[in-house]
């Protein structure tokens, strides 16, 4: 039916029968899911479009929250709690497991603002502390030597993939435990695509990665373990190199071979 | 075949946007003419002239150009809070379950017909009014009140359909960052929407300073600047609706038509810097 591995790493989140139905949905848009996530590794999550990778990765942060109707079944275990329990802090949840979109979303105000508002949001006021952390940030998203010298300057100055790391330099200012990155690259080109692979990469040190691609190289390059999804269940959840190369589910190998999606 | 259509399809629409500006000129041209008699009888000085003496032929547009401006300056002063506050509340805070019913609530009160304002004023807010201030109840306090009370719910509904605009992707993006609702309002929602919000507020500003038939009945048409709010006074559209009828010599026609023209230019600014605002904001985005 489905082949899921059991990871050897310490597992950050896991995933016990998750089901998730849209408000307008009758049936659930995931079904019965359960899946380890990997601590400090990267996931990947693929699938043909429509399959719920996004719904899944949202989820994880309760952004579904945001939007009346939406109901969530099993669990999600963080830090040995169940993440979708309705007592959940969710403003707490979101510091903790961030999240980068699609699109890059830098908001109307200054880089440096723009890096320092989570920070702030936890109430750090001090100047040098918010100075420091923001350059950290910065430079741990590879944006610093292009954003050092216009700190002050609107954030929408900066091209896609400038954002796009600022995004990413503004969800690590606040150190989060995992971040949730839904086809960062699909908006960029070759090149920023690169530099977002080469981030990831270095950012799983210390912090435990999902990333949603349509890119199978992509999920290639940049994973430790890859989960295929369709219609809304988890087909196969395998190490990276071994999905691609012996993947155990039929319809896994039709999906990588290019036979449909 | 089809070249034609578009043909005469680009040029009556042509001469259907020449039409417009000429309209606009030809009015203009015409309370420009008609003015004329006032403007050569007083000059500048019927802009500070405070008599407005119809007996005597003396007429001083002042107490009316400050009570038109003193009535929308309280109505804005007490709409505008308001109307931030309901958008607020109907964009970012209410369940949804509210906010669909109170939404179409706020543009049915938008859509009332200013008279109706005016009556509900007349008979319900003046008697309150002498209540709680003494005097008559009727003048610029009452008619500010009213004013606001008509301003509301478009001003509400326009800023909230500004503060729509925002992106959810925006907005999740400082939610998946760990903000409130009230952060996303402050931080995000009212800095992206600000030149929205500006623009409706300049809109409803440019309906409450030209309104005549909601504060007709409850402003006093009595020219006399008075420093207490309660106390009988007129604006420009309540002289015009009051004395048109009664202008028996061409000079009090005239300056009837200079207080007309006056208003024109008025509220003929307040849009262009609207105008200015919502043009701005489309190129930004
Ligand atoms: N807001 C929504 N309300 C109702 N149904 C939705 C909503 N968003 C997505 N869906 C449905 O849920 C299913 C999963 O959608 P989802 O966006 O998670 O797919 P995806 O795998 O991320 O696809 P893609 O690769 O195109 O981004 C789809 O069938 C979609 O139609
Ligand atoms: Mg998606």
């Amino acid at each position: 039916m489905a082949t899921i591995i059991d990871v050897p790493e310490e597992k950050v989140l896991h995933v016990n029968n998750f089901e998730f139905t849209y408000a307008s949905s009758e049936t659930p848009n995931i079904k019965k899911l359960s899946m380890p996530i990997a601590k400090n590794c990267v996931t990947a999550l693929i699938g043909p479009s429509g399959c719920g990778k996004t719904t899944l990765l949202r989820s994880f942060n309760r952004m579904h929250d945001l939007y009346p109707g939406n109901t969530y079944e099993g669990e999600v275990l963080f830090e040995g709690r169940n993440i979708l329990d309705a007592k959940e802090d969710l403003i707490q949840l979101r510091t903790k497991i961030g999240m980068i979109f699609q699109k890059p979303t830098a908001f109307p105000m200054s880089i440096f603002d723009n890096v320092a508002y989570g920070l702030r949001l936890q109430g750090i006021k001090n100047k040098s502390e918010l100075g420091d952390r923001v350059e950290k940030a910065l430079k741990d998203a590879a944006i610093w030597n292009e954003a050092k010298d216009r700190l002050k300057h609107d954030a929408n100055g900066l091209s896609g993939g400038q954002q796009q790391r600022l995004c990413i330099a503004r969800a690590i200012a606040v150190e989060p435990e995992v971040l949730l990155f839904d086809e960062p690259t699909s908006a960029l080109d070759p090149i920023s695509t690169q530099g977002i692979e080469m981030l990831v990469s270095e950012l799983k040190e210390r912090v435990s990665i999902i990333i949603v691609t349509h890119n199978m190289q992509q999920a290639a390059r940049v994973s430790d373990y890859t989960g295929f999804m369709y219609l809304g269940e988890l087909i196969e959840l395998g190490e990276t190199e071994e999905l691609f190369v012996t993947p155990k589910e039929k319809l896994t190998e039709e999906y990588i071979t290019g036979k449909f999606g | 075949m089809s070249v034609v259509i578009d043909k005469v399809f680009a040029l009556s629409t042509k001469i259907i946007a020449l039409l417009v500006l000429l309209i606009v000129a030809w009015i203009f041209t015409v309370l420009l003419q008609h003015s004329m008699e006032s403007i050569n009888a007083f000059g500048f000085d019927f802009l500070t002239e405070t008599k407005w003496a119809p007996n005597l032929e003396k007429f001083g547009a002042l107490p009316a150009i400050t009570g038109s401006v003193i009535s929308t300056f309280l109505a804005m002063l007490l709409a505008v809070p308001i109307a931030i506050g309901v958008a607020i509340f109907l964009s970012e805070i209410a369940h949804h379950r509210l906010k669909a019913p109170v939404g179409v609530s706020i543009e049915l009160l938008a859509a009332i017909p200013s008279v109706v304002y005016g009556m509900w004023g007349l008979f319900y807010f003046v008697p309150i009014i002498r209540d709680l201030f003494g005097g008559l109840g009727i003048g610029m306090l009452t008619a500010g009140i009213v004013l606001a009370i008509m301003i509301l719910p478009f001003m509400a509904a326009v800023t909230r359909d500004a503060m729509d605009t925002t992106p959810d992707i925006l907005k999740e993006s400082a939610y998946a960052l760990g903000a409130t609702k009230w952060d996303v309002v402050k931080d995000i929602i009212v800095p992206y929407a600000k030149a929205g919000i500006i623009g409706s507020l300049i809109l409803a500003l440019g309906r409450a300073i030209g309104e005549t038939m909601a504060v007709t009945f409850v402003m006093g048409n009595v020219h006399k600047i008075s420093t207490d709010l309660t106390a009988p006074a007129t604006s420009i559209p309540v002289t015009l609706a009051n004395e048109f009828t009664e202008a028996d010599t061409d000079l009090y026609f005239s300056s009837l038509f200079e207080l007309s023209l006056i208003l024109l230019v008025i509220s003929f600014t307040i849009i262009s810097i609207a105008k200015f605002y919502f043009l701005r904001r489309k190129r930004s985005l």
